[in-house]
């Protein structure tokens, strides 16, 4: 079914349908999927995708049974299961979990990210059927863990988060997406950091080939704030990250990583973006990807350095492992810079895995396998071994000996 | 025989570069090849060890009576040949110590010998540090990487040692190293020298001869071995360079 016969067919069931703004902004879209359709050529963050899918879906929900629940077993320590992209209310005098509500609209329905031509972001907009708002309040610091369960085959999540660090606050957020059903989430994180706040976001995504993950995130930092995201993409089906960060006043940082690992005929678009509007801020873009078998993959990283913006740090890095003739990686670093007094780089490296080393290692012993295996984790050693949160580690670790399992 | 090659021919992207090759080395013996730049010195090395860029064109090789073309890269180092790298590659995030300690298992396990333990080899690991005077912080470090020409070297006679090579190839280990260096490293080489095990040494340069005895010195060009003989052939290079020989 094509988005306009899915939207006419299901607006009741969507979130804000009453509203006459939303519904106003929603044909506007609807026009421009019916103007611009998906246009491959010029735009080169669809490449490599199945359009189809994404176009003509039948669009499917259903609001779960059980809502999620809450647990603080830990001082200071959240678990969250979110169930079909719904989250149950939960307040205490250190955070604040709120579903979204009807009335909420101010707060779900605008798009907030810097990029306005993204089609998964309007259709996020237009189809938008579940979502939370997290608070976490001045000065507290805390560790919440959120997994991600969607109930039945054939859903299509179309979720908004709205993330609020108030000031002086620290958050530890862990989001797991292992979903092991053919559905498909489109997801859409909105988070703001406050004054002197720090957010450090993991995302492990490990869902099942039939499951296309597509998950844009735009923060917003304020003075002396940090934003760390760290991706690490093990999913056998298709994942899309676009993250992007603007860094709205001096002294904040924004830290954009990820690490994916391809197999078979898997995709996956990766896309960070740097927006500098303050003096003296620095931000770190680095994707690493492992790619065997016939996958394919993107990454695109743009830092966008304003006039004001004096004193800027901003770093762009790719580095790509093809362990098959038939993987390809397609990386692009831009650079946009308006100020004179800035240290910005890019690199990018992308290639075979180094027959110099391996001829070294099997010099010494080790069989061919053993020894692609241990550059594959030299590789991304760095990114493994400044993982703090022990559990964490020991995650990552189970799912990189498990894609190594299956190289060749 | 312990080491027969016989007629060797190899060439590579299109250029021949060992041409009809002959040399035999018997166990505990020392033998020094000589020659000038692009003699095919290290293609000889790389080729022993088993580096797959190479054509072999005709010839054979054994080694502990096998054919070495049977045996693959890990399979020739399980069997006891080392290849010391005239430039050793530098490989981050790969920690010596795992590595070195899964080498030394590989080749246990090859012998049917029972693995060592990691207490064990970390005590063996420490006095054949300490033997060779090497910090014992540069154990903590990656493989090779910002390491100084001569911690390389240094720590690819360590590798030897733990190793305990019954044929070992040393290629132009001298280069790059200042006369303590030198001294540490040849120290290092004489030690593990005994009647079982023999020693390939590639170099340019005479220097190298006076720390470690060869008992047969060759001198190679244009891919042949084209004079052998005692030690007194190093010091006629050192007199005269390669020029005649040629």
């Amino acid at each position: 079914m094509n988005i306009q016969n899915n939207y006419q067919k299901n607006k009741k069931n969507i979130f804000f349908s009453n509203n006459k703004d939303v519904q106003n902004h929603r044909e506007k879209l609807l026009n421009i999927f019916e103007n611009d359709r998906f246009d491959k050529k010029n735009n080169e963050s669809l490449k490599n995708i199945n359009l189809k899918n994404f176009i003509d879906f039948d669009y499917k929900y259903l609001i779960p049974e059980e809502i999620s629940v809450i647990n603080n077993n830990q001082e200071n320590s959240y678990s969250i299961v979110s169930v079909n992209g719904q989250c149950s209310t939960f307040k205490d005098d250190k955070i604040e979990i709120t579903k979204i509500l009807d009335e909420d609209y101010n707060d779900f329905s605008k798009n907030d990210t810097i990029e306005n031509n993204d089609h998964f972001v309007n259709l996020n907009s237009l189809f938008l059927n579940s979502g939370f708002k997290i608070v976490i309040k001045k000065n507290n610091n805390i560790k919440i863990k959120i997994s991600n369960i969607i109930t039945d085959d054939d859903l299509t999540i179309f979720q908004k988060n709205n993330y609020i660090c108030e000031e002086g606050s620290s958050l530890n957020l862990i989001e797991e997406y292992e979903n092991k059903n053919n559905s498909s989430s489109n997801i859409l994180n909105v988070i703001k950091l406050e004054k002197n706040s720090q957010l450090n976001h993991f995302l492990i995504q490990d869902n099942s080939p039939n499951h296309n993950l597509i998950i844009t995130s735009h923060s917003s930092c304020k003075k002396d704030s940090t934003y760390t995201q760290k991706v690490y993409n093990f999913s056998e089906g298709y994942v899309r990250n676009f993250h992007y960060s603007e860094l709205i006043e001096a002294n904040s940082e924004a830290d954009l990583q990820g690490i994916f690992f391809l197999k078979d005929n898997n995709t996956s678009n990766n896309k960070t973006f740097v927006k500098h509007l303050a003096e003296d801020c620095k931000s770190n873009q680095i994707y690493k990807g492992i790619l065997n078998d016939s996958s394919k993959a993107t990454y695109f990283s743009n830092t966008h350095v304003d006039q004001v913006a004096q004193k800027t740090e901003g770093y762009q890095l790719s580095k790509g492992i093809l362990l098959s003739d038939n993987a390809s990686y397609f990386s692009k670093p831009e650079l946009k810079i308006y100020a004179d007094d800035v240290k910005c780089s890019h690199g990018s490296t992308i290639g075979p895995i180094d027959e110099n080393a391996i001829f070294y290692l099997r010099s010494r012993g080790m069989s061919k396998i053993a020894a692609t295996k241990i550059l594959i984790s030299s590789f991304i050693n760095e990114e493994l071994s400044s993982i703090d949160d022990e559990q964490m580690a020991e995650i990552i670790q189970k799912k990189l000996v498990r894609y190594l399992s299956k190289v060749k | 025989m312990f080491l027969e090659i016989k007629d060797l021919s190899v060439k590579i992207e299109n250029k021949n570069i060992l041409k009809n090759l002959n040399l035999s080395i018997n166990q505990g013996e020392v033998h020094a090849i000589m020659g000038p730049n692009g003699s095919g010195k290290s293609t000889l090395a790389n080729v022993l060890a088993g580096k797959e860029d190479y054509e072999i064109l005709n010839g054979r090789i054994n080694f502990k009576d096998n054919d070495l073309f049977d045996l693959n890269i890990e399979e020739r180092a399980q069997e006891g040949m080392f290849l010391a790298f005239q430039y050793p590659v530098e490989i981050p995030g790969v920690n010596i110590t795992p590595f070195l300690h899964s080498a030394i298992n590989s080749k246990r396990k090859r012998m049917n010998e029972d693995e060592i333990d990691n207490l064990s080899f970390a005590k063996l690991l420490k006095s054949k540090a300490s033997d060779l005077g090497i910090n014992i912080d540069m154990l903590k470090r990656s493989v090779n990487t910002g390491f100084s020409g001569g911690e390389k070297k240094r720590y690819e006679i360590l590798q030897m040692s733990i190793l305990n090579p019954e044929l070992a190839i040393l290629d132009e280990t001298d280069s790059g190293l200042d006369i303590d260096a030198l001294k540490i490293v040849t120290d290092g080489v004489n030690k593990l020298k005994t009647k079982d095990n023999s020693f390939l040494i590639i170099t340019h340069y005479q220097k190298l001869l006076d720390y470690i005895k060869p008992d047969y010195v060759h001198v190679m060009v244009n891919g042949s071995i084209v004079k052998s003989g005692g030690s007194e052939i190093a010091a006629e290079i050192e007199k005269d360079g390669f020029q005649k020989f040629q």
